[in-house]
């Protein structure tokens, strides 16, 4: 018996497996991705996990579909409870919240991430800034990094513009050092930093250095595509593994959240198209 | 915190929407109410750029439509604002990009929790408060008043934020009544923070009632004196929600983003000038944007999930 899945439900799937159970995990707004993914999690693996929603702030909410922005009564609906601005972020601050979700439009081998403008010695683009990720990216003890853009718009080398970049313009979130050397021990942050980085060609850790190691890909990336769409070069992890396809289960927990395909819009066409077939907990490569 | 005018005692603090926004003056720091898509006080928001306001610096969390109508507008020198953008639903914020980018706006991007302890400091009546986070970072890069300090007791380089007292916050709740008291349900955002620390308060509601009333409905979670005035309008919000009243209105927050993202000329004549500059006052613009029958398909969603769901079905792609 075979199933297929999209390559959004096998992004979400990866997500939500950086996820423990038992911790407390905000994910931020403007990320149905990782929106979804803190859902599965909590549906599968991590019932006992903490869900803070972006925006809204409150608690294990059961929201009867996602909408297409987050500070929604839609999205706090069932919840148990709720916190306040100052509540959640003195929650980072004193080191108990367990991880935190970022992304950026460069981010670079140590993890830092820019979503506040592009352009070195002046602004080329203004992007629309982090929100509370400065923060958190210093303070939550765990932090997952995404991004649906890994792969460059087709250039030559010397004009392709990457997302994962030799080095930011702008560092809105902090990774694991700054660009002249500083470690978060040297800054006596309180929150060990990123810890997976998931994008749309592969999934990747950072190594005792705190520096990018790739340790799995898709069914249908390779080492070699990966490296041509990245600014710099990385390792790769002598265990290195394809990542699990979704249980058929979770891949209904996923439609049934989103019944609008809310975080197809967060994924390029091309990537909307990847699909995968799913036989019994079985991966097997499709188109 | 001296020159605070708090506590506004007055009984009655009615006035209409340009009486309301008459307490925004030239170069004051603005504090938005509201976050992203929910319980923006955007008829007030209309009603400052109609004044005619400018060298706004804004100051706060997450924002969307307010800040990028604001630049758009040419109503903002500075923004301070930790994330304006429609988020997925529409990407980056076009005005606000443009007016960044061209250096009308200068960009002192903060983060929010620097913002919550930079409020907090002044509600405290303290010049900064410390932050061990941000090290690391570029934010302090846009915010050269940041400092940094070794602290007295454990030896730890900490970052100093200073106090943030913004000159005047506009505010929508659900409820008020004529002495000031506001009950806002839902996801307070920051509203609860700007409402200690701002100047003056300036506050739309969706619906004046009784002091009574107001205790039966759940009672005020701001209190009457720090508000210095308030006006009664309906759908204040519009479009984004004030729920339980309505819901987000995504089909007119596309329409106004396709004329952002078209150019300033577009921008000025496709909707700045029918729904802001053409309209003398709220009910103009709420007459313009469809009147009754708007209301009505935005306050459907009570009707159930479907429903619902039906508001944000359509030109999802």
């Amino acid at each position: 018996m075979t199933a297929s899945c999209s390559f959004g439900e096998v992004m979400i799937n990866a997500l939500a497996r950086t996820v423990e159970d038992g911790t407390l995990v905000f994910h931020g707004y403007g990320s149905p991705l990782v929106q979804i993914a803190l859902h599965v999690a909590k549906r599968t693996h991590a019932p006992n996990m903490v869900l803070v929603a972006g925006a809204t702030y409150g608690i294990n909410p059961r929201p009867p579909f996602l909408t297409p922005t987050s500070n929604d009564w839609v999205l706090d609906r069932g919840a148990e409870c709720a916190l306040d601005i100052e509540e959640l972020f003195d929650l980072g601050a004193s080191g108990r919240m367990g991880r935190m979700f970022l992304s950026g439009l460069q981010i670079d081998r140590w993890g830092n991430a820019n979503v506040t403008m592009l352009g070195n010695r002046e602004m080329k683009l203004k992007l629309p800034g982090g929100g509370g990720g400065c923060n958190l990216s210093c303070d939550a003890q765990r932090v997952t990094l995404w991004t649906t853009a890994h792969r460059c718009e087709p250039a030559p080398r010397e004009r392709r513009r990457y997302r994962l970049v030799e080095r930011c313009d702008f560092v809105t979130s902090f990774g694991h050092r700054t660009a002249d050397g500083r470690t978060r021990a040297d800054l006596g942050h309180r929150g060990h930093g990123p810890q997976w980085l998931v994008t749309d060609l592969g999934v990747f850790d950072f190594n005792e250095e705190g520096c990018l190691r790739l340790r799995q890909l898709y069914p249908d990336t390779t080492i070699e595509e990966i490296s041509e769409n990245t600014g710099f070069e990385f390792a790769v992890a002598d265990d290195l593994s394809t990542a699990p396809l979704p249980d058929p289960d979770v891949v209904s927990t996923i439609r049934g959240l989103d019944p609008l395909g809310i975080h197809l819009k967060e994924l390029r066409p091309h990537d909307r198209e990847r699909r995968f077939t799913v036989r019994q907990h079985e991966a097997v490569e499709a188109s | 915190m001296n020159d605070m005018s708090m506590p506004f005692t007055a009984n009655d603090k009615r006035v209409d929407l340009d009486g309301l926004v008459a307490h925004v003056s030239d170069g004051d720091c603005l504090a938005v109410g509201g976050g992203l898509s929910s319980r923006v006080p955007m008829a007030a928001v209309r009603a400052i750029l109609r004044r005619g306001v400018r060298g706004l610096k804004v100051v706060g969390s997450a924002h969307g439509i307010d800040i990028d109508l604001l630049c758009g507008g040419g109503a903002v020198a500075a923004s301070a604002e930790s994330y304006v953008g429609f988020e997925q639903d529409f990407g980056m914020a076009p005005n606000y990009r443009r007016a960044c980018e061209a250096g009308e706006v200068k960009v002192e991007d903060s983060c929010c929790y620097t913002v919550v302890q930079q409020l907090r400091a002044a509600i405290s009546g303290l010049p900064f408060l410390p932050v061990r986070s941000i090290r690391g970072s570029d934010i302090a890069r846009l915010n050269p008043d940041y400092k940094l300090m070794t602290c007295p007791f454990t030896g730890e380089e900490l970052t100093l934020v200073p106090a943030l007292a913004p000159d005047v916050a506009i505010l929508h709740a659900q409820y008020g009544d004529m002495h000031g008291n506001l009950r806002i349900e839902g996801p307070p955002v920051v509203d609860l923070l700007f409402a200690r620390a701002s100047r003056k308060v300036l506050a739309t509601v969706e619906k004046l009632v009784s002091t009574e009333r107001l205790k039966e409905l759940g009672g005020a979670n701001v209190p009457y004196f720090y508000v210095t005035a308030v006006t009664e309008e309906e759908m204040g919000a519009h479009p984004t929600a004030c729920y339980p009243f309505y819901a987000y209105d995504r089909a007119h927050t596309a329409l106004y983003y396709q004329a952002a993202k078209a150019g300033p000329e577009a921008f000025r004549e496709r909707y700045l000038a029918p729904f802001v500059f053409d309209c003398p006052g709220h009910a103009a613009y709420l007459d313009r944007i469809g009147g009754a029958a708007v209301r009505a398909r935005l306050s459907s969603w009570n009707e159930g999930t479907a429903a619902w769901q039906r508001l944000y079905a359509e030109g999802i792609s």
